[in-house]
């Protein structure tokens, strides 16, 4: 590892020099929300946004990308793989995202890479940014573990007041700091602020999560008959925001669209949402799970359970997100307390009281 | 696909303001190959010929008139492929609005003195008459969705129509919500597939294409009540264009 240090006055002529080199993409605001945009100058960047509507996913896996180019007429070469990218640096990623980013990379590079995942992951860099107060009311990355940066990053930025520090995580990010004639090597009061900032940070958020997240696992092990779920159920609309915006929820259809002739045409890749009706129906019509309260239950025991169980990371990185979407109220870190209140000795000793 | 002969296409209109079939007559436009693999034989909005021998039928408007029937009749026994185009056609639209009055009443209301001498039933859905295929929906119709639709139906599928909720492309669009602005939308119970064009625009959605297979209305109905909707607000705007089905889902009890 490597520190360098980074004047905030600096940061125009730097972002400057990068879109020369690199498509830049990061938070800008939107009216008055914040989305990962492209980033033609500094003054579109917005380093110190709460939250975006959609996670920095939909650079690494676009809403909609073609995955092949077919003509079923041809004899010689009927199918092509379409892989286009393009160097791309991602700047002023919030740590919770950086942990999403590495379960993606996990799922989508273990094994058998996703072709079109790698293309684009190679070429992008990670600039993430040190979250050094909570940036939205439903987050709750203290509780998730993920309030600290993944050693994912390519370069890291923790804003010191009237500078940046800059801490090098890969080649990739050592390359961004190319003929930065801002940058400097730290001074013994860099450090100290560099400290004050890092202690200072962790009484800015609030644990919100009422038990460990370790047990959160065997929590919902012994949830799966839970009422709660058939409560959840009824209010869920089944709109399926909360999936598309979550950092770490990568379902997706495959459809072929062809053109007049037929028999050209391409594959593409779209979101899907197993909050929708038709992505648990199979050949045949059935449909594993046809209820809300089915569905809200897989996608919590996915973040939960399934994911940690599978690739050893939490599913859920606590953005928030998916609560701030939900117009029906259903938040992660409620359910959760909620499942947890229902599980705990008081409750049983609530029920016999009752009963 | 080998050079069989291209397949003949024809249009119907009922009670509906056209407008569908102006969508289609703008997409004959912006994708003008379509007129290389079909064959238009009928349609009264844009030509003046008149042929009998369609497999393809796409039938816009409402059935509104007992007399309605046979005619609908006829196309069906005509054509291979029977389309519902637009929401009147689709799901009776705004024409099923009167359907919450006495007919009588609305008829005389319309026609007074020569009420008599019109024919005027409950407005329904074509399928409520005869054997629908496939739809196409939306007030208009999306012209890309048509698009779509017409290739799928000449590679011998019936078109993919979405049955997930505007919200779905609104959230993919990265819109802001209308709901955190005090607006209200009937994004997250209509079927998505237009795109989310008014809630891009920035004005609610107001249902066009009808409800999703499994819409939680009574979730909805608080939805609506929390962002300051009064009841006859939220009747009102749930029976512009879903009275149709909103009276089908209440009549089997579910729903509400």
């Amino acid at each position: 590892m490597s520190l360098k240090i980074l004047p905030k006055r600096g940061l125009s002529d730097w972002v400057s020099r990068l879109i020369t080199e690199y498509r830049v993409v990061g938070p800008k605001l939107m009216k008055d929300q914040y989305i990962f945009g492209d980033i033609h100058s500094a003054d579109d960047l917005a380093l110190d946004y709460s939250t975006t509507i959609l996670p920095p996913k939909k650079i690494l896996l676009p809403q909609r990308e073609t995955l092949i180019q077919f003509d079923t007429a041809s004899s010689s070469q009927p199918i092509e793989p379409f892989i286009e990218t393009q160097a791309t640096i991602i700047l002023g990623v919030h740590t919770c995202d950086m942990h999403a980013i590495s379960l993606l990379d996990q799922i989508f590079l273990e094994g058998f890479p996703d072709q079109h995942y790698l293309a684009r992951r190679k070429n992008i860099t990670l600039v993430s940014i040190e979250c050094l107060r909570s940036c939205s009311e439903h987050s709750f990355c203290k509780s998730m573990g993920t309030l600290s940066v993944p050693e994912t990053f390519d370069l890291h930025l923790t804003d010191l007041g009237n500078s940046y520090a800059l801490e090098t995580g890969s080649k990739k990010g050592s390359a961004l700091l190319w003929s930065m004639s801002a940058v400097r090597d730290p001074t013994n009061g860099d450090y100290r602020q560099l400290q004050k900032v890092m202690s200072e940070k962790w009484q800015s958020f609030n644990y919100r999560l009422v038990f460990d997240i370790t047990e959160l696992p065997s929590l919902l092990a012994l949830s799966y008959d839970n009422t709660l779920w058939d409560e959840i159920g009824d209010r869920c609309l089944g709109c399926g925001a909360c999936t598309i915006v979550c950092p770490t929820c990568y379902c997706f259809n495959v459809i072929d669209e062809v053109d007049f002739s037929l028999h050209r045409g391409a594959r593409s890749r779209v979101w899907d949402s197993c909050q929708l009706d038709r992505f648990a129906t199979v050949a045949g019509g059935h449909n594993f799970r046809v209820n809300r309260s089915d569905r809200q239950r897989h996608r919590f025991f996915r973040k939960g359970k399934y994911q940690m169980e599978a690739y050893g990371l939490v599913g859920c990185v606590g953005c928030g997100r998916c609560a701030q979407s939900c117009l029906v109220h259903i938040s992660p870190v409620e359910v959760f307390n909620e499942l947890y209140r229902r599980q705990s000795p008081i409750t049983s000793l609530e029920q016999e009281v009752t009963t | 696909m080998t050079s069989l002969s291209k397949p003949k296409i024809a249009f119907f209109d009922f009670a509906g303001c056209e407008g569908c079939q102006l969508t289609v007559i703008d997409a004959l436009q912006t994708d003008i190959d379509l007129l290389n693999v079909v064959e238009i034989v009928q349609f009264r909005e844009a030509m003046s010929e008149k042929g009998d021998d369609y497999t393809i039928a796409f039938i816009e408007g409402s059935y509104t008139r007992f007399s309605d029937k046979e005619r609908l009749i006829a196309i069906r026994d005509q054509a291979e492929i029977v389309i519902a185009l637009g929401a009147c056609a689709h799901l009776s639209g705004i024409n099923a609005i009167r359907n919450l009055q006495s007919t009588a009443e609305v008829r005389r209301y319309v026609y007074g003195d020569h009420a008599e001498h019109f024919d005027v039933s409950l407005a329904k859905p074509i399928s409520a008459v005869i054997h629908v295929d496939a739809f196409i929906p939306g007030c208009p119709i999306d012209r890309q969705e048509f698009v779509r639709a017409v290739k799928a139906l000449l590679q011998g599928n019936l078109p993919d129509i979405p049955d997930y909720p505007v919200c779905v492309e609104c959230k993919l669009k990265e819109n802001s919500c209308l709901f955190w602005y005090g607006k209200t939308c009937q994004g997250p119970i209509t079927r998505a597939g237009c795109g989310a064009l008014c809630p891009s625009l920035g004005t609610g959605c107001v249902g066009c294409r009808g409800l999703i297979p499994s819409p939680n209305i009574s979730s909805f109905k608080q939805l609506m009540s929390e962002h300051g909707t009064s009841e006859a607000g939220i009747e009102a705007k749930l029976k512009l264009f879903m009275t149709h089905e909103i009276l089908k889902s209440e009549a089997s009890g579910d729903g509400n």
